[in-house]
């Protein structure tokens, strides 16, 4: 118990450092932003002044500080400035975007790394194992941009995938069905890119580690005892390569939410990335803020989901009492 | 580790980044030239058969225009223009400062776009020869730059301890924490949004850098603290020997092998970074190219459908990728792998190295 | 005569975590009080854990007294800033159990001896390299070898490299701690002889520290039994041999001598 607490505790610092570091890079930025926003002709000098009243721009730092931790506190992460409006409804959107791409990524690469990874391992220095390993060394050399790159000229030179966007426009009229199909082909693309980039990664490391369970004494002795290859399979090789595996997920989550930033980007896919990109260039102050705040929340979940699963799965974890 | 192995790839490497290096040679025109006549060309073939027999000297066709359309074009049989080697064409300078106007090859009367043009009639391969110089320099100095910081950083927090090491590494694992794009981006919009390239290029140096420091820095201190016990520190400490001494002559010589395994990392991770900055804008700024901003063309559907060439410069870093991933597993390396097993004492394995600045750690 | 060193209730404490996580202060010296003449020979007895390493590294400067006092020649050494510690400091020398940790493996042996002169900024260059020669000489290593790095020679050689480097600054006090217990039997009596023949050239003062009671017994004149941290028996070799007070004393002699029955030991004399 007392690891998970320690976990737990280790994450809300993360978070509270982040969030300070976020808000400190903003005072980097030179000019004051009402500044900047004075010069836009949309925004009238009441709401101007109202705006300095409500976000004391002025005040110091810690005060500010301070008033947004309360603020977030009570659900409100601030005005954008670019979208006119309040900043966590935007926010929640593009978030719900990402992790329906980045959800559907992660299972479906897993799903695929499963059996890829397992058959290597099964098989390894005989050809499924070759061909798979020059697979995936391939891949390993190709970033995400040029793949993502590469799959969206595929798409708009064939035809066959939407390049860009989330829906058509004529989604709200379809049917039930027609909307999870227009869904699925817009998503087909990112996931795709996503998938791509993380397999190679997870093919290898389920391989390594199953191989060497295939390997080791216990294994040899089971099957010696003319235990049937599936249930050696999935009873013993699996349980005990469960542990690194577990870990691999926990950290995957991470590293996925950080891919979509790029293939969400370069696919025009409405996710917090895009959003990010534009409130940078936008110099729009909070939504920045809270974009990187939501995605430091994903990736510490995920962590620490990473972590409540090795302990579910690990009982060494559990009797160790956190002690390291 | 071997020595033949990492020397051989390191051989590679030199070559690749000598290729680069030679641009100026290499590329037979000026990148930033333009000949708006001839724009969105698609890649000229070279010819050796022409009229019905075998030319020595290689040729190509000038390109025209086909009748009733403006954007299509086509080869000017009439046209045939021979390919000149070592030719004499724009001045430029090698490696910066040797003026010189011999090219590897050039011709009078036309330009032979053999990786095609771009929009506003530029060549794409000498773009894309003198877009690596950018885009490698700013790998290379980003990746040096935070070697040095991770160097200090990680032996202060290593050889000195106590609270000094505490608030290191306390802030390292922030920074590891947070999506590494996101505060590349972060760092890079709140800096002043339009500089001269220059400039650009300096603050991408600079955020690269500054991003990338903690993994190193994490390392490097985990030398410093084993080699800190070490009796021959402690003898040497018996001599009178003073904390800058000791740094400079027995630990830090012990940190090489370490920062050169994450160099061999981070180079890549780093142009990898500099061409997204550029890509989304903000990078390198135009007129000056790089690998990323060749590629920002490409966020527009007309270029995406029509014009395939565009793509290209995103092919040329993956050789790179190779030579580094090569270099940094023959110097038995995990880039992965190590947080799994640093924090969850899963099991090591050797998996070989991925690079993408996506990733987190 | 004067003391060369005298140590008074020095002690050293560590904060430190037990195994169930529960902080607990560990004392690895108690109230160790010494004095060592000069041109004596002491051995500090032990079993692992006495604190008879810890001791010889504050003895050689080399880590900080909680508490106590300690002199050298009738000076107070205890809390001098580095400046003046300097030069104390090529006063006292320490030759190490494990030459290959000790000697950095990426220098030769020419460049390990010289690091002392260097460090002291002792001479120049080719000053330090001609007496770095000699040292090495003396202590057997002969000239083509000298370029070589430590990987390179024996054991025995490698302490040899160790015991010259010792003695670049001319110490007068030189702590050996368990320099021999890595060597084989035949080497270790060569070393013993040459550290008995630079004894007797070079006026030096030895504190070994070691756990057998065989070999200090053959080696010094006088005898500090530790055990937890403290000093609990110490005399001249005849006496502890002959006549041992302490029960940790008994225990060890009765290792050196393959007795395994404690009762057999000598009995303390009433």
């Amino acid at each position: 118990m007392s690891f998970l607490l320690r976990r737990l505790l280790q994450a809300i610092f993360l978070l509270i450092g982040v969030s300070i570091l976020t808000f400190l890079f903003s005072t980097l930025a030179p000019g004051n932003y009402l500044d900047e926003m004075r010069l836009n002709p949309q925004i009238s000098a009441a709401t101007l002044a109202s705006l300095r009243a409500q976000y004391d721009l002025n005040r110091p730092l810690p005060f500010r500080y301070a008033r947004w931790v309360n603020a977030v506190a009570h659900g409100e992460l601030g005005y954008s400035f670019a979208y006119n409006g309040p900043v966590a409804p935007l926010l929640w959107i593009r978030a719900r975007n990402t992790l329906l791409l980045t959800l559907t990524a992660m299972l479906l690469a897993w799903a695929l790394a499963l059996p890829l990874g397992i058959w290597s391992a099964e098989r390894r220095g005989h050809l499924p194992d070759r061909a798979i390993s020059l697979a995936t060394a391939t891949l390993m050399v190709v970033p995400e941009l040029v793949l993502a790159l590469g799959l969206l000229i595929l798409a708009a030179r064939s035809g066959w995938f939407p390049t860009g966007g989330m829906v058509s426009v004529g989604f709200a009229e379809l049917s039930r069905w027609g909307k999870l199909r227009d869904l699925a082909m817009h998503m087909a693309l990112p996931v795709a890119a996503l998938v791509l980039s993380a397999l190679p990664i997870l093919v290898r490391h389920i391989r390594a580690a199953v191989a060497e369970e295939l390997g080791a004494p216990f294994f040899r002795a089971a099957t010696a005892h003319g235990i049937p290859r599936r249930k050696l399979l999935y009873r013993y090789a699996l349980r005990a390569a469960a542990n690194p595996m577990i870990s691999l997920f926990g950290f995957s989550v991470g590293t996925l939410l950080s891919a979509s930033l790029l293939v969400e980007m370069v696919m025009s896919w409405p996710g917090l990335g895009p959003l990010l990109l534009e409130a940078i260039l936008a110099r729009d102050l909070y939504v920045v803020i809270g974009g990187v705040l939501f995605s430091t929340i994903f990736l510490v979940c995920g962590n620490f989901l990473g972590d409540l699963l090795l302990y579910w799965a690990d009982p060494r974890i559990r009797t160790a009492g956190g002690a390291r | 580790m071997d020595r033949r192995r990492v020397r051989r790839w390191f051989v590679a490497l030199l070559v690749l980044h000598a290729v680069v290096g030679g641009a100026g040679f290499l590329a037979p025109y000026d990148p930033v030239k333009q000949d708006r006549e001839h724009a969105y060309l698609p890649p000229m073939r070279v010819h050796f058969l022409g009229r019905g027999h075998l030319h020595l000297r290689p040729f190509f066709y000038a390109e025209r225009l086909r009748e009733g359309t403006f954007d299509e074009f086509e080869e000017d049989t009439e046209k045939a223009i021979p390919l000149r080697f070592f030719s004499t064409g724009e001045q430029y300078r090698l490696l910066g400062f040797l003026p010189s106007r011999r090219h590897l090859f050039g011709a009078e009367g036309a330009r032979l776009y053999l990786l095609g043009s771009d929009g506003l009639g530029r060549d794409q391969l000498s773009r894309m020869l003198y877009g690596g110089q950018i885009s490698l320099l700013a790998g290379l100095l980003g990746a040096g730059g935070t070697i040095f910081v991770a160097a200090m950083i990680g032996t202060v927090a290593g050889f000195y301890g106590g609270w000094r090491d505490t608030l290191l590494m306390r802030l390292a694992e922030l920074f590891l924490a947070l999506p590494w794009l996101y505060l590349l981006f972060a760092l890079r919009a709140f800096l002043p949004l339009t500089v001269s390239p220059l400039r650009a290029f300096l603050l991408v140096v600079v955020v690269l850098a500054a991003v990338g420091w903690a993994r190193p820095a994490r390392l490097v201190r985990g030398v410093v603290l084993s080699v800190k016990e070490r009796d021959f520190v402690r003898a040497a400490r018996g001599f009178g020997a003073g904390d800058a001494y000791l740094v400079r002559r027995h630990i830090l010589p012990e940190t090489r092998s370490v920062l050169l395994t994450q160099a061999a990392i981070l180079v890549p991770q780093f142009v990898l970074a500099e061409m997204t900055l550029s890509f989304i804008g903000l990078g390198i700024p135009e007129p000056v190219p790089s690998w990323g901003n060749l590629l920002a063309i490409l966020q527009q559907y007309s270029v995406l459908v029509s014009y395939w060439w565009m793509y290209l410069p995103a092919l040329a870093i993956v050789p790179f990728f190779v030579g580094y991933q090569g270099l940094a597993n023959a110097l038995h390396v995990d880039g992965v792998t190590v947080k799994i097993e640093g924090k969850r004492g899963g099991t090591h394995h050797d998996i070989g190295t991925r690079f993408s600045p996506a990733q987190t750690d | 005569m004067e003391a060369l060193l005298k140590l008074e209730n020095v002690g050293k404490r560590y904060g430190g975590v037990d195994a169930s996580g529960v902080r607990k202060e560990v004392r690895a010296l108690d109230d160790v009080s010494l004095t060592i003449y000069p041109r004596s020979t002491l051995a500090l007895v032990g079993p692992s854990g006495s604190g008879k390493s810890t001791l010889a590294l504050c003895m050689a400067l080399l880590e900080p007294m909680s508490s106590g006092k300690i002199w050298f020649e009738g000076t107070e050494i205890t809390n001098l800033p580095e400046r003046q510690r300097r030069a104390v400091r090529s006063n006292i020398q320490m030759v190490f159990q494990d030459p290959v940790s000790s000697l950095n493996p990426r220098m030769t042996a020419l460049e390990l001896v010289m690091e002392p002169l260097r460090v002291q900024k002792r001479g120049d260059h080719r000053a330090q390299r001609g007496k770095a020669g000699d040292l090495l000489e003396r202590v057997g290593l002969r000239g083509e070898k000298l370029n070589e790095r430590p990987s390179e020679f024996s054991g025995g050689q490698r302490q040899r490299i160790a015991i010259a480097r010792a003695l670049a600054l001319e110490p007068k006090l030189l702590i050996l701690d368990e320099a021999l217990s890595a060597l084989d039997c035949s080497v270790q009596a060569q070393i013993v002889n040459l550290l008995f023949e630079l004894q007797a050239s070079l006026a030096l003062t030895y504190v070994f520290i070691t756990h057998d009671m065989a070999m200090a017994a053959h080696l010094a004149d006088e005898i500090a039994v530790m055990d937890h941290g403290r000093v609990v028996e110490m005399g001249v070799v005849a006496r502890i041999v002959n006549g041992p007070q302490h029960a940790v004393t008994q225990r060890l002699l009765a290792a050196a001598r393959g007795i395994d029955n404690v009762a057999d030991a000598p009995r303390p004399v009433q």
